[in-house]
């Protein structure tokens, strides 16, 4: 369908669209150039949503503004490329002509690898340093010079082509893009990174944007005026805060001074060898020469890991100059490391006193620290190194070292000795921990003039703005529009005993709620047709009340109607089960899956239609507050942005309850029933996203297991009986000739509403006249009058005090 | 006698640091060959003439009856019992380097400011590199010529070097005083931070109790049934303000009530919580008495900045001293004193706090 946004025409590739002012807060939010928030029930269609009005956009209005879009997982990145692809198809037919224009995804280099011994790795590490050791530049220049060097040749064959166009016009979906590499044997990962300038829509993950360590080298050529969307942006301030943190443990230790060894090795090699190099190097550094586009070469080693604003401009200090220097430095600084790790108690110090510590103890200073990893980098680069997985651990203590000398303000060293609290052995890992979502995404608030940042589940969308440090244009959250009910959202907090239930630490395990739970479930497994899902606060949580239940024999009841599938840490145990669970749903066995609100599962999986009819979620599922990185991070959000650790632990518990709650609801045929069991939840209601909220009686919030299976089982009566497609259009869907209503409608308001205001202000004019001809006499305006009421007052306020 | 650091320089021992190495099970003393299993709390000490380890018993039994030879075959050196220390980094190496750098940089102590580019302090530190790595990994020759070269700056820069050290200790010390102001300050916005959320509590509860007022008050019978729970939300609140009293210290159960230490609280009293309101009378505004009255306004007695108000109350206080003070008891009382002792003591000991009021 096609229809204008004020003068903007957009091309909808469906003939349905949801009704909603979506398009037009986006709309408002890019003619205005600001930030915004925006909440949209999941499964309406908010991709597609968001790319015809952005493509639209951007082929209407002169600048062409890129497209940035953002989303979490590889699944989503490859939907978003089919929508984008579809839209175009559309467009294409509808205009009669090819747009110029390209759209790419970007993925990791394991995902788009076609060389055929790289591509058989199973580590993405693995793959990125055997995939350099075939493309850095040196080996190249080495193969020029006719050294006998492994190159890879779908790398190579990029070079014979044009560079500004590697791939035809069009949008590539990574299938297509890997098709089309393996045809014209051309290297898919390098043919994305090199076009991305070129192109005018790209989807990648949000690491690319946000994770300094990656946005240095990829996304450092994308202009001012791109707009920027992170789609399923609920998690988006963990995204931040992980790619500013890093983790060291012991044995991360001994291979970076293994790998500390072999630098040295290397390095007294080439001293024999060819001590022009280092000579060079050395010399460069003096000078403070810097390769404009060093950081930025697809063969570092590694980029800076700290974010383009906090970079330092002087040249390398002096006392690291020389290659061996730094090499001991890395060294001391590592057994300095080693050293701290022995200690048997907590300690958490700011940066500033680990500096402190660290000057006293090792003579290093804070600002050879801060150059040690682009030091690093040069070094590598000049030693030629191919082998670099064996790096890696250097590489986390290099980016240690200057993450920790740069940043101050915002950052935590916590030293935990043992894993968990009754742990006999010590495993010493030292957190270098981010406290500040905002700093990682300010670079991005601060370049991109529009960034919208849009999940299914964002309430209350305050705290984003408030977490990440950005004041927005637009800041909404869509309610659904729904022709029947299709979805039951309930609030349990009692079991058939009255008994409340909840998961709160004291009473989690009483047999009583335990029991009162595993009646729930089978109740619920006994009513529900195909899939149900099932999610606990912690896997610690679900395995002891699993195995209470199986003392109990529930299991055996819930046996009798559902296959029991359960999630595991372990990734590949958990899609195996996923599969099981899918083919028991869809020939009629049905299951039931137990997850974790926290895990895999609650994410990115989808249980749409049948696979998934009712959602249940045992308990609030809040954080393990007894972490101290989380107890450190709640009381800087104290300090610096006053929310209160109440607050945030609660909002954050019910964005992953909201999350799971909308995994069973993929769109607006799609129906489910959706329980809350655990009393808290009650006080907790308005803090769901408004579309979940909005759907919720007020009769359906403080249940009985009982009362619970009787409205899920009318429910369920109703949403048997036959639903015509037809019978949505108009309520929750609209085709051209509503839309075309609405849009009369709306403007019909409008002139409404305009001409009251011209009359108000018609009202006003004659009222100020005679307001301000006739003085205090007039019958005119109202204020006027008042004013002087008001002085009469005070005369008379006066007068009694001077009585007194 | 715990090993002390030998170097003079060596920083204090501290809360990081690693004592005593954890054990591990193939800890074994090269000198007298024993292993952890046999004495779980052994020890290793270095000595930083040579960097040879041995543990306390070794150093003890050899170097107790003053300076001996390093027991390690080979090793020539003469080693005292005070130079023993135990080392900071599981590799001696890098101990060792840390050493030369501190005698290193208590000598090269130069900042950047001291430097007109930013060149000239990196071509400075380079130098200093240079020194310290011929010193630490150095052979033979270099080795000694970057020890003269040492001890020569170190002869010609004294004074540079004795100022530089002083303005380094200053720049420390002041930001460990920033350091620890900081901590202060965020210690209190903690403890502000609970005061306002306990104060909340109070207030919600506060207003839950004027809810429930109001329902007892009201006529029908209704109120009766909604009291039954009243009680518990009261000790509800109550438990629930003792627990946030609690929280932020350690606690521990079953431990036994002590009395809280007296006169703990509030600022110290020199007077030990007398009070020196007169109890007997009280003075009022316009005591007026002719034969009193002229001395108000006689130039003879006000000038010398004689407070009339001053001298009516004291003329009270003489007058009503003693009245306190009863005899007979103190008699009874007494321990062998006269009764003229024990009334002045008396009449004293009532009229310190008051004579104080009278200066």
């Amino acid at each position: 369908m096609e229809f204008n946004i004020d003068d903007l025409p957009v091309l909808f590739p469906y003939p349905r669209i949801y009704p909603g002012i979506y398009m037009c807060d986006l709309k408002k939010t890019l003619d205005a150039g600001g930030h915004c928030v925006l909440e949209m029930p999941s499964g309406t269609g908010k991709t597609i949503t968001l790319l015809s009005l952005i493509v639209a956009y951007q082929q209407y209005y002169p600048e062409h503004r890129k497209l940035i879009y953002c989303s979490r997982t590889m699944s989503e990145i490859e939907k978003a490329l089919v929508e984008l692809k579809s839209l175009m198809k559309f467009r294409a037919e509808r205009l009669g002509h090819d747009e110029e224009f390209r759209g790419l995804g970007l993925t990791s280099r394991k995902n788009l690898c076609l060389h055929p011994s790289v591509k058989r790795e199973k580590s993405g590490s693995v793959v990125d340093a055997r995939c350099r050791s075939l493309t850095a530049g040196f080996v190249r220049e080495k193969k020029e010079k006719g050294e006998s060097v492994d190159t890879c040749l779908y790398h190579d064959n990029l070079d014979a082509l044009e560079p500004h166009n590697l791939v035809p016009n069009g949008v590539w979906t990574l299938d297509g893009i890997l098709r089309y590499g393996e045809e014209h044997k051309q290297c898919p990962y390098f043919t994305a990174r090199r076009m991305m300038q070129f192109c005018n829509v790209i989807i990648y993950s949000y690491h690319y944007l946000l994770d300094p360590k990656i946005a240095e080298r990829v996304s450092k050529d994308l202009s001012k005026d791109c707009i920027v969307v992170f789609d399923e942006a609920h998690n988006i301030d963990n995204v931040c805060i992980e790619s500013l943190s890093t983790d060291i443990t012991e044995d991360s230790l001994r291979r970076a001074t293994r790998g500390v060894q072999n630098l040295q090795a290397k390095i007294s090699e080439m001293e024999e060898s060819d001590q022009k190099k280092l000579q060079d190097e050395y010399e460069k550094l003096v000078e403070g020469l810097r390769g404009a586009d060093e950081a930025r070469r697809e063969d570092a080693f590694m980029a800076n890991p700290v974010l383009p604003d906090d970079l330092l401009k002087d040249a390398v200090p002096g006392n690291i100059r020389r290659a061996e220097h730094f090499v001991g430095f890395l060294k001391r600084f590592i057994e300095y490391l080693k050293t701290r790790m022995k200690v048997r108690q907590v300690i958490s110090e700011t940066p500033p006193s680990f500096l402190a510590h660290l000057k006293e103890y090792t003579f290093i200073e804070k600002k050879p620290l801060r150059f040690c990893a682009e030091r690093l980098t040069s070094l590598v680069r000049t030693l030629e190194l191919t082998n670099i997985e064996d790096y890696q651990p250097l590489q986390e203590v290099a980016t240690f070292a200057t993450l920790v000398a740069t940043y101050e303000k915002g950052f935590l060293l916590i030293l935990e000795p043992y894993e968990s609290d009754t742990a006999e052995v010590p495993n010493p890992v030292l957190h270098f921990t981010c406290l500040d979502a905002a700093i990682a995404i300010k670079p991005v608030f601060d370049r991109f003039s529009s960034v919208v940042i849009t999940s299914g589940t964002m309430s209350p969308l305050e705290m984003y703005p408030k977490m990440l440090g950005f004041t927005t244009v637009v800041q909404e959250s869509y309610a659904m529009t729904l022709a029947r009910r299709s979805f039951l959202p309930m609030i349990v907090t009692r079991g058939s005993d009255q008994a409340a239930i909840s998961t709160s630490f004291k009473i989690r395990n009483e047999p009583s709620v335990v029991r009162n739970y595993g009646n729930l479930l089978s109740e619920f497994a006994r009513i529900t047709p195909d899939g149900m899902v099932v999610f606990f606060p912690s896997y610690l949580y679900m395995e002891s009340i699993i195995s209470m239940w199986q003392g109990m024999g529930i299991l055996d009841e819930v046996w009798r109607y559902k296959l029991i599938l359960v999630e595991t840490p372990d990734a590949q145990e958990t899609s195996l089960a996923l599969e099981t669970y899918r083919t028991a749903c869809a020939n009629g066995r049905g299951a039931v899956m137990l997850c974790v609100a926290r895990g895999k599962v609650s994410e990115g999986i989808d249980f749409d239609h049948h696979f998934g009819r009712t959602v249940l979620c045992i308990g609030v599922p809040f954080q393990y507050t007894e972490s101290r990185i989380l107890k450190a991070r709640l009381e800087f959000l104290r300090e610096t942005y006053r929310i209160r650790e109440n607050d945030f632990l609660s909002f954050d518990a019910m964005r992953h309850a909201a999350q799971c709650l909308g995994r069973v609801l993929r769109g607006k045929d799609d129906y489910g029933i959706m329980v809350l069991a655990d009393r808290r939840f009650q006080k907790k209601r308005a803090q769901l996203p408004k579309w979940i909220n909005q759907a919720m009686m007020d009769a359906d919030v403080n249940m009985s297991t009982d009362m619970a299976v009787s409205s899920a089982r009318r429910f369920l009566r109703s949403m048997g009986q036959a639903f015509p497609a037809d019978k949505q259009d108009g309520v929750s869907v609209w085709t051209m000739e509503h839309l075309a209503a609405h849009k009369e409608k709306v403007e019909r308001e409008r002139i409404v509403e305009l001409t009251l205001a011209r009359e108000k202000e018609e009202a006003m004019m004659v009222g100020n006249r005679n307001g301000g001809g006739g003085g205090g006499g007039g019958g005119g305006g109202q204020w006027v009058e008042s004013d002087y009421e008001m002085d009469e007052d005070d005369e008379a306020e006066m007068m009694a005090l001077d009585a007194v | 006698m715990p090993p002390k650091p030998a170097a003079p320089g060596a920083p204090a021992r501290n809360l990081f640091h690693p004592l005593p190495i954890p054990p591990s099970a193939d800890d074994m003393c090269p000198v007298c060959k024993t292993i952890r299993y046999l004495n779980r709390d052994m020890e290793f000490l270095i000595n930083p003439e040579c960097y040879h380890t041995m543990c306390l018993n070794c150093v003890n039994r050899l170097f107790t009856d003053g300076p001996n030879q390093c027991p390690y075959a080979g090793c020539s050196r003469t080693l005292r019992r005070k130079g023993f220390r135990s080392a900071f980094f599981g590799d001696l190496a890098v101990e060792r380097e840390v050493d030369v750098r501190r005698r290193v940089a208590a000598v090269f102590n130069r900042v950047e400011d001291d430097f007109e580019t930013a060149r000239d302090w990196d071509n400075y530190l380079q130098m200093v590199e240079d020194l310290t790595f011929d010193l630490v990994h150095g052979t033979g020759e270099k080795r000694g010529e970057a020890e003269k070269v040492l001890v020569r700056w170190e002869g010609e820069h004294k004074g540079e070097i004795e100022r530089n050290r002083r303005a380094g200790r200053e720049r420390e010390e002041q930001a460990r005083r920033r350091m620890g102001l900081e901590k202060d300050a965020a210690r209190e916005r903690r403890v502000a931070a609970l005061r306002e959320v306990e104060e909340e509590r109070r207030e919600r509860a506060a207003s839950k109790e004027a809810e429930l007022d109001g329902i007892a008050a009201a006529p029908d019978g209704r109120g009766g049934v909604q009291l039954k729970r009243r009680g518990q939300v009261v000790r509800a609140v109550e438990a629930a303000a003792a627990a946030t009293a609690e929280v932020g210290r350690l606690s521990i159960r079953g431990l036994k009530e002590k009395g809280k230490p007296r006169g703990a609280e509030g600022p110290y009293d020199p007077f030990g919580g007398v009070d020196f309101a007169p109890s007997r009378y009280r003075l009022g505004e316009g005591l007026a008495h002719p034969q009193v009255d002229k001395y108000r306004f006689d130039q003879g007695h006000v000038t010398g900045g004689y407070s009339f108000e001053e001298w009516t109350a004291r003329a009270m206080y003489e007058a009503f001293a003693g009245l306190g003070v009863f005899v007979e008891d103190e008699k009874e009382a007494g321990i062998g004193l006269s009764s003229r002792e024990i009334a002045t003591i008396a009449s004293g000991i009532a009229a310190v706090g008051d004579k104080m009021e009278l200066d």
